[in-house]
């Protein structure tokens, strides 16, 4: 039986590692496309709101001394 | 679980956006320190309440200057300060994304990242204002066209051109609103032979200050010390007096925006005629700002519908997106 276990933990193993082996960093392509689609106007939908929102609830004038 | 947080911290103001929340903090970048102990006493409007009326033993200030640490240790205090009233404890460390101006220093840089691992930040990334600024203010960056941003802040002004999602031509120049009340302090002084303090100047600013004539008749009652007999004494301020004293401040920004739009190049200079250039920042605020750099560059210029707050909603949405955008942190590219 501990022979099993053995044999059935080192098979494991061996997947594991034959899969982080095969796993890729993304490419160039993959993180430059997912940076750009991060930064499409549907992806800051709610920052936009949120601009929205403060344009909407903010007085006239304002500090002049910016951040 | 701490909620990650977006930081911008300006020299004359702290915002902060919480993952999932928004903004939660907008307060001056201001801290009050008993001398003699070195016990924090008060931080934002009421430590900006105390500028240049403190006795002796208190100093009030702001620990920015230029948009860098100009005291590491107060620096530190004080982000250690805005995480606490945020919700950030020993045991909930969060990712942080603070906005730096691009002209900061690799000395610099380090001493923000480090301020705030040591405030209490499991891990502290750095992104270049403008570029925050121009996701804030919504401007399609993530397209192949020319988006030119214009950051006045306290500290510094910046201008950049930004195409598919990084910046194509910068300017900076360590020179903002602060500049612009300091001008009115030395005019004051020079020409009506009284002193004013910061606050009173950054009043007389918002109250009369102008880039370009406005046709504003306006004047201001300015109270002050008389240099010569150290009394009280009051003087009436005219807006051309004002424009007057803050022309090389204002000319000095307007010319970094015209070198900015010198380095762009042809395919996206072309794009700025029709789409204009985005004024962001509190000193973008101030009046006939927008209308000067009009007249000076021949390109339209537009105000950004969130200019005190653009900068950290852009950053916000970093932090958003942060697996997707961590490679728009200072460093990540170089």
């Amino acid at each position: 039986m501990i022979w099993f276990l053995v044999g059935a933990a080192i098979v494991c193993a061996g997947i594991v590692l034959f899969v982080v082996s095969r796993r890729r960093a993304p490419d160039g392509v993959t993180s430059f496309q997912r940076q750009i689609d991060a930064l499409s106007p549907e992806a800051r939908r709610s920052v936009v709101d949120r601009v929205q929102k403060l344009d909407e609830g903010t007085p006239e004038g304002g500090d002049l001394d910016g951040p | 679980m701490a909620r990650d947080l977006a930081i911008d911290l300006g020299t004359a103001n702290t915002l902060v956006y919480m993952k999932g929340r928004g903004i939660v903090l907008n307060e001056p970048s201001v801290i009050a320190l008993n001398r003699q102990t070195g016990a924090v006493l008060a931080t934002a409007h009421a430590a900006w309440q105390m500028i240049g009326r403190t006795p002796g033993y208190i100093v009030a200030g702001r620990p920015l200057r230029g948009g860098a640490i100009t005291d590491f240790e107060i620096t530190e205090r004080m982000i250690r300060l805005l995480l606490q009233r945020v919700g950030v404890s020993r045991f909930t460390r969060p990712k942080v994304v603070i906005c730096v101006p691009s002209a900061i220093t690799e000395v610099e840089r380090r001493a923000v990242t480090d301020a705030a691992r040591r405030a209490g930040a499991a891990d502290a990334n750095l992104i270049e204002q403008p570029m925050a600024a121009a996701i804030g203010a919504d401007l399609p960056i993530d397209e192949p066209v020319g988006n030119m941003v214009i950051d006045i802040g306290g500290g510094t002004s910046e201008t950049a051109v930004i195409s598919l999602g990084g910046i194509v031509a910068l300017e900076a120049v360590r020179i903002g609103s602060f500049d612009i009340d300091a001008a009115i302090q030395n005019y004051v002084r020079r020409e009506h032979g009284i002193a004013i303090g910061e606050r009173t100047a950054e009043e007389i600013k918002k109250e009369i200050g102008s880039a370009d004539p406005i046709g504003d008749d306006r004047q201001a009652e300015v109270r002050g010390r008389d240099l010569m007999t150290g009394l009280p004494k009051t003087v009436i301020l005219t807006p051309e007096e004002i424009r007057f004293a803050i022309e090389d401040v204002v000319s000095s920004i307007v010319a970094s925006v015209i070198r900015c739009l010198a380095k762009a190049p042809p395919e996206l200079s072309q794009d700025f005629l029709t789409r204009g250039m985005y004024l962001v920042g509190g000193g973008s605020l101030l009046r006939g700002v927008r209308e000067r750099i009009e007249r000076e560059t021949r390109v339209p210029v537009r105000q950004s519908t969130a200019a005190l707050e653009a900068v950290v909603l852009g950053a916000g949405h970093v932090i958003e997106h942060y697996e997707a955008l961590k490679g728009m942190f200072m460093g990540a590219r170089r």
